[in-house]
Parts: structure tokens; sequence; C-alpha cells
């Protein structure tokens, strides 16, 4: 993957949102085919299996879901495509990719859900952690 | 022997040399004045100048039981006083000198085979051996003088000259005491240029590892395996240079106490088997914690790596294991690897389990117990409960209305009320001024092997008597075999029986009763019966008190200063909702068919079958609990380790249920539950006291019970496999499949 990176440019912008939609699609293709290189890289086998990290590069694409301008697109396509060059020329380190990809969607993302009002502070802890 | 303080002695003496004739030339003996010892002896004695005051190793105290027997010598010019009988290295000691040595070890007799301890005193033509020789009155010692170092370095080079180079690849690396000694006392090259020896190893079982071919024939081992293990496994064969530590015949080393050689070996010959190539001794922590796995309360050191308890050695304390541990206590650790519960659990309709999140665990429970009546409510506290969480467990029951709460091997109706009833009133150590031992129903060589070390230790030193009630057992000292069954104990109550007499004539007679009697139906009979042996005995007096009760699990004494005591006896059988806090050992056929069960612990072990919710809670390694051993001193545990997966402290647990079932427990922090338990039982929270109880017998009213004719059954079957953790542990089952009499 990474000779087909190497020599990447910006492109024009999108045309339509058809288009954007193709590259989209089209960087996710690349994502997913990375993977397995990305597991080499960072020794990811006994932290985590291939389709979650797929999984969690879909879901990082589907919080955009809501953007329809073309231009918006390919400006996150371009920051997507620079994160995934920088993974996979192993620019980063293996934490990096734990903490933002492995545990990140559970471990940094609060549950502030309704469910947890009007309970104790011990309470509140104690559901998160056993050390306080 | 702490290397710093030799290290420090090293140097000191190295500045004092003289040495720069010599610095370019390769000669064997390095410095000049050892060459020419005698000369450098001759030359005047300057006075010494005015001493700094020094301390005694290690802390090391004297005891003058008789102040008329003091004497005094001088140590390098020190003058000190010491009791009559001792030997010049305890001299030593006490003048702050610490003397090199491999052989001598202040528990064990005193061989003086190593020579490492030698020390010139005036007058005496050659060095003597500091451990073997007597201290009189007016001996002028010298530790410092080059004789005395010359002689060291002359025994490091013999002792070097069979030794193998392999220090990088030996488990004592690092804390070795030859390793350590031939850096400050050795010479820092050797003469002997032929092939070393070589030893076979020997095979000792699955517990020690042997590397024969390191051993400096100092018999610690050999003396330890006969006077404290008691068994006579181990032994010297050959002679000179054929000399060889060994087992006699092809045999594994069948002693509870097996693992203690490991710690008193000086070099790597005998070392830990699970252990072997795990670590390096300087990249583990060490925490000062409490052993669980009997009702000693063993002080332990719990070496960790990171989030892995890599080894479990002693701690001294003179009051309960003095520096010994049972080989249960120092290798049941890999257990805590294994079979741990890490999420909450749900078993679903199809009967397997599903992990869930706490939130949804702690609803499903709350929501059950609301639906059943509070009289069908049992809690059920394990063998390895720490107070707190049995106090939280107690507080919680009651709130819901129920008063079923009790502790495994406690029995149907434990007499909690008074604490005299059930603790070791003697006190381990006190068990060395017993005279006759009567053993009731308890084999404590399996029970508590700390406890029956001691029993062994007073019968070597004083010739005590020992009589034993209970079925046919291997005890490792002389003993008399009365009975099995509780007929002996009233025809020695009647003083019908020939060891009624002994009884009567001792000074000190001790009476152990087993806790595996608390099951028995006929329980407060046989206590009486035994009431009525101390009483003629004269075994509780204000100066004496010899009526003991041995427990058997780390959490039964603080259950009973707790009054966990259940409200019927037929709790269980009767229950649509019990609360197993750990409690493995409960008779699972007991409980109901259509009981909801909730298993809050740290192992998939027996009661996680059963288990509707399971609650992973975390292991005494890992959570900081209160424990109160057998003789009622209350210790604590340190974490050492993080706990496994998504577990929580046991009384964290019980706390957040309350919250959820909406009877919330007046504590969020250790220190509240703490002073919680100081309202119920105050001796709780006196750590590391020994709190005696204050009333006895008498006070107790009579009992109506017959005793039966059934003999005492053994408590404990398998002595390497007690409890969750046990069981999980991989070398605990090889010792059982290897080492239980069968
Ligand atoms: S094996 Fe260890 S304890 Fe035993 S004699 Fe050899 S060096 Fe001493
Ligand atoms: S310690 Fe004295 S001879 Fe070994």
């Amino acid at each position: 993957m990474a000779h087909m990176m190497r020599n990447l440019k910006v492109q024009p912008n999108s045309t339509s949102l058809e288009e954007a939609r193709k590259r989209t699609f089209d960087f996710f293709r690349m994502a997913c085919r990375s993977i397995p290189s990305i597991m080499d890289i960072y020794n990811l086998q006994d932290v985590v299996a291939p389709s979650e990290l797929r999984s969690s590069v879909a879901a990082q694409i589907r919080k955009n879901s809501h953007v329809s301008n073309p231009k918006v697109i390919d400006m996150l396509l371009f920051k997507a495509m620079e994160e995934l060059k920088d993974i996979v020329d192993h620019s980063k380190q293996r934490h990096h990719i734990i903490g933002q990809y492995v545990v990140g969607n559970k471990g940094q993302v609060q549950d502030l859900g309704t469910k947890d009002e009007g309970n104790s502070e011990f309470l509140k802890n104690f559901y998160t952690t056993n050390y306080f | 022997m702490g290397l710093g303080s030799i290290a420090s002695r090293a140097l000191r003496s190295n500045t004092l040399r003289p040495g720069h004739t010599n610095l370019l030339r390769r000669s064997i003996v390095t410095t000049t004045e050892l060459r020419n010892a005698e000369a450098a002896q001759a030359q005047p004695e300057t006075p010494p100048p005015d001493l700094p005051p020094r301390t005694p190793v290690a802390g090391a105290r004297v005891h003058f039981p008789n102040p008329e027997d003091a004497i005094e010598v001088f140590v390098d010019g020190y003058p000190v006083k010491i009791p009559k009988g001792m030997t010049v290295l305890q001299a030593c000691e006490i003048a702050g000198v610490d003397i090199p040595r491999f052989c001598y070890h202040s528990r064990l007799s005193i061989a003086g085979n190593c020579r490492m301890c030698l020390v010139e005193v005036e007058k005496s033509p050659k060095p003597v051996a500091s451990c073997a020789m007597p201290a009189l009155p007016g001996m002028k010692i010298k530790t410092d003088t080059p004789l005395a170092k010359k002689a060291r370095e002359g025994v490091m080079e013999f002792l070097l000259m069979n030794h193998p180079l392999d220090c990088p690849i030996c488990d004592q690396g690092g804390e070795c005491d030859l390793q350590d000694q031939s850096m400050a006392f050795g010479s820092d090259r050797g003469r002997f240029t032929e092939t070393k020896r070589s030893v076979v190893d020997k095979n000792l079982g699955p517990l020690v590892k042997t590397v024969m071919t390191r051993c400096i024939q100092c018999t610690r081992c050999v003396r330890f395996a006969t006077e404290i293990a008691g068994v006579q496994d181990l032994g010297m064969l050959g002679r000179g240079s054929g000399e060889e530590i060994g087992t006699y015949v092809e045999k594994l080393m069948t002693s509870e106490l097996s693992g203690n050689v490991i710690d008193i070996c000086p070099v790597g010959a005998l070392t830990s088997k699970p252990f072997a190539f795990k670590a390096r001794n300087w990249e583990l922590k060490g925490t000062e914690s409490i052993d669980v796995t009997d009702a000693v309360g063993s002080n332990i050191r719990i070496d960790s790596r990171g989030p892995e308890v890599m080894r479990v050695v002693p701690r001294l304390n003179e009051d309960i294991n003095e520096e010994w541990i049972s080989d249960k206590t120092r290798f049941f650790y890999d257990g805590l690897k294994r079979q741990r519960l890490n999420d909450p659990m749900i078993r679903g309709p199809d009967g397997r389990f599903k992990a869930v999140s706490w939130r949804d665990a702690l609803a499903v429970v709350a929501e059950v117990i609301h639906q059943v009546k509070a009289d069908e409510i049992v809690g059920v506290a394990g063998k390895l409960s720490d107070a707190e969480s049995m106090m939280a467990l107690k507080d919680f029951l009651n709130k819901m209305g129920s008063n079923n709460v009790l502790c495994e091997g406690n029995g149907p109706n434990p007499n909690a009320d008074l604490r005299s009833g059930y603790i070791m009133n003697t006190s381990i150590s006190g068990l060395e001024n017993a005279d006759v031992f009567l053993l009731v129903g308890t084999q404590p060589r399996v029970e508590a092997a700390m406890v029956n070390a001691r029993i062994r230790k007073t019968v070597r030193a004083t010739q005590a008597k020992v009589g034993y009630v209970g079925p046919a057992t291997d005890l490792n000292y002389d003993h008399e075999h009365l009975g099995t069954g509780p007929q002996t104990l009233s025809e020695i109550a009647k003083g019908s029986h020939p060891f009624s007499s002994t009884l009567m004539n001792a000074k000190n007679p001790c009476i152990i009763v087993g806790a595996g009697i608390f099951e028995r139906d006929d329980k407060d009979a046989i206590f009486s019966v035994v009431e009525a042996i101390a009483e003629r005995a004269k075994a509780v007096r204000p100066d004496w008190n010899g009526m003991n009760v041995l427990l058997l699990n780390a959490a039964q004494a603080a259950a009973l200063d707790l009054g966990l005591v259940p409200e019927s006896d037929k709790g269980i059988e009767s229950s649509k909702f019990i609360y197993l806090m750990g409690a493995d050992d409960v008779n699972l056929e007991k409980i109901p068919e259509d009981a909801f069960v909730v298993y809050q612990g740290h192992h998939g072990d027996r009661s996680v079958y059963r288990a509707n919710v399971i609650l992973p809670a975390s292991a005494f390694s890992e959570k900081e609990g209160t424990y109160v051993n057998t003789e009622g001193c209350a210790q604590t545990t340190v974490p050492a380790v993080p706990t496994v997966g998504d577990a929580r402290d046991d009384w964290k647990i019980v706390r957040a249920l309350s919250e959820v079932a909406g009877v919330i427990l007046p504590y969020d922090s250790l220190s509240a539950i703490r002073s919680r338990m100081k309202t119920v039982a105050p001796n709780l929270v006196n750590v590391d006291e020994r709190e005696p109880a204050t009333f006895s017998y008498s006070l107790k009213p009579e009992s109506q019970q017959k005793i039966s004719t059934t003999p005492f059954k053994a408590a404990v079957e398998n002595f390497y496999m007690t409890d969750p953790i046990t069981r999980a542990s991989k070398v605990m089952a090889q010792c059982s499949a290897l080492l239980s009499k069968k």
C-alpha cells in the first residue's frame, strides 16, 4: 500500500456528491487493504482483530455521515489519507494506534446517559474503575 | 546479610592499605600485608581511637536470662556484654560486626564446616571459626586483622574452586551469599586451573530445583530438613571431594516445609522450580502482605513484576511464622493467574454465561433480592474473605431483613459469643512454653503447617509429650495416638485413661482442638468434655491459658469476631436467594433448585457452576483487607498487583449493590468501613497486635448435648488444595499428585 500512497497528489475537487462518495469508498478500501500490514508493523495481533480495526475505520467515517458538502468531504478524505499514510509509514508508535483505534471508541467516549443520575459519587466511580 | 554493610566494610579496610608498591605486578595475593601477615601483626598495636557507637547487626537484641551470667568480651577493641554461652559470632553481631558466614544459621544447629567465619582471637595460635566457638570472658576478638582477611580470602578461594561460573544463568544471582561475600571478602583471582568437579542434579520433586554442582556443602539444607521439617530425606553422601548433598535413595522430598531450603541455601544449588528463569530478583517489586491459605496468617512478601505475581517469600515474624512458610503459601501463587473471573456475568435462559456490564448485573441482583422473602435470603462468606467484605455483607443482608449470614467452615451453630472459645489462647509463640500437648481432632501438619513447626520445635527442645486423638495421621514428632473418637476424650476427662495422669502432672498443659469439630453435630458436647479435661489439668489459669482452637481458614476468626452466625441451621436448604461471597466449599446439593445464586469471587471454581450471576472480585493479592489469624492477631494484606479485568474489591461490590437495591450502606471508603468494624469488633483494627480473649470458659452455659461415637474425621484431605486459588494452581496440582500421602 505504501507504494500506492507514496505518489499521492492532491486531487482536484470532486465535482459532485456522487464522486465524493466514490472517493470515500475508495479510501475505505485502501484502509482495509493496509490493515494486515498495520497489524504487522505495530504488532497488534494479540490486542485486536482485523475486523475490529475495520469497524473502527468505518466508525470514524460514519462519525461524519452528516457532511454533505463535497468540498468538506474532500478535505476530510485528505486528512484521513494523511493519517493513513502516517500509520503505514510507521510514523506513529504502537500506543498511538492502540489508544486511538483499539481502546479509543470505548475508552475515551464518556457515557453521559441519564441512567446514573441520582446515584452517589461512590456508585458512579464504582462503575468506571476499581481504583478510587 | 546485607551486601551494603559488607561492601562498606571492605571499602573501609581498603583505604588503610598502603598498596602502592605492587600496582603493576600481577601477583596472586594482592595485598602486601596479607603476604606477610605475621609481620603485620607484630607491629605495635596502636590504641584504638575513640570508637563510634555501633549498632547491632539487623537489630540483634540480647536477652539476659540471668544477670550474673553476663560476660564481657572485646570485639575489635570495643567492649560488649553478652550472656554466657553465646558464640563468638553472636558476640560480634551484638557488637555490630557482621561476620561472613555460609553454614551458620541462627535457627539451625551449628555445623562449623564452611570456615568462612574465621576471626582472630588473641592468644589463640590459629584463626577460629567464630560460629562454633563459645565466647569466654575477656576474650579479645579481632575481625578486621590481616590474618582474618587472609583466612577469608583463602576460604573463598577454596569454595570458588569447585563452584561453577554460571551466575548469569543462576536464579540466585543478585541475592546470593556466595556472590556478595566473594565481592566483599574474596580475592580477585584464583590459583586453581584444574577442571571443576561436577555433581549430578537430584530430583527433589516439583518445588525445589537442584543444580548440585553449585553446592558448597554447607549442610544448611540437611540440618533444616532433619531439625525443622522433621523429615530425614536429605543427607550428605561421600567424602572429601566426592561429597554430595542428596536423598539417600531415589526419593522426593516430602515435607510441607520443603520450600524453605530455597531461602536458606546460600548459593543457587537449591532454587524454586516454578520460579526458575522467570525473573531476576532485582526487577521485582516486593509488597509486604499476609498469607491467606490457612488460618496462621504467615507474613509474606509478594514479589511482583508489572501485573504478575512472580513469587512469594516469607517475612520474619517471630510470633507467627518465624522465618519459614509452608509450601502451599510459597507456591500457590500461580493459581492467581488461572481461572480468573474478569467480567460480571449473567446466566442466560440457555444456561450459558453472558458478559454484561456492572450496571446490568447489579440491577438484576437487586431486582431479584426484592422479590424474595427476607428470611429466604442467605449470605455465605468464603474461606478467603476479608473482614471488610464480611462486615459489608452482614450489614447489607441485615438491612434487607435477613439475619442468615454465615462463614464457611464455622459450622451450623458456631459459638461467637466467647472469643476464648474460638481462638488459640496460648498464642503460637506461647506454644513453646507448653510441656504436654493434647491434639483433639486436628492434624496440625496439614491444617496449619507453621503451628505444627512450633509444636515440633517445642517437642525437640523440651521433650514435651504429645497426645493425639483423631484418625491415624503422620505427625513429624513423637506422639502417642490415644484414640480416634470422642470416647477417648471422656476417658481422659474421667481420669481412666493413662494419658490423663501425664496431663495432670504437666506444668503448662496445652489442649488444641481442631476446627473440623465445628461441623459435628455434637460439637458443644465435645467442647464441654474438653473443658472438663482442661479443668482437671488446670490448663486455664491466670498465668497460663492452654485451651486452644486451631482454625482452618483465614476468614474464620474475623467472621466470628464480627458475629457472622446464621439464625437457623436450615438456612441454605430453605433459601430462595443465596449470596456466595467467595464460598466454594458449601454443599451445592443443599441449595434448592429454584434458588437464585449470586457468586461473588475471583476464581471460576465449584460454585460458579451453580451461580446465576457472577460478580468478579479481587483476590487477596490485589486488595487491602483485614484478616485475623487463629491466635487472634489482626493483620492486613496490601495490594501487590492490579485487579484482573473488570473486577472490584469485595466490599465495594456489596456497597454498590446495596445502593442499587435501595438500602444504601453508610460507608464509602476503606477507613469508613473500618470504623464501622471498630464498633462491632475493636480488635479488628488493632493491626499486627494479638488481642487475647478476656473471658474464659466458666461463663459458658452447660450444654445438654450427648457426645456421639463417630470418630473424628480429617478436616483437610489434601494439604495442597484447600481453597479456590490453590485448586486453580498447576503447581499445587502437581504436588498433590506426587507428594500427598495416599
Ligand atoms: S544445597 Fe545449598 S544449603 Fe544444601 S549444602 Fe549445598 S549449598 Fe548448603
Ligand atoms: S559459618 Fe562458621 S564455619 Fe561456617
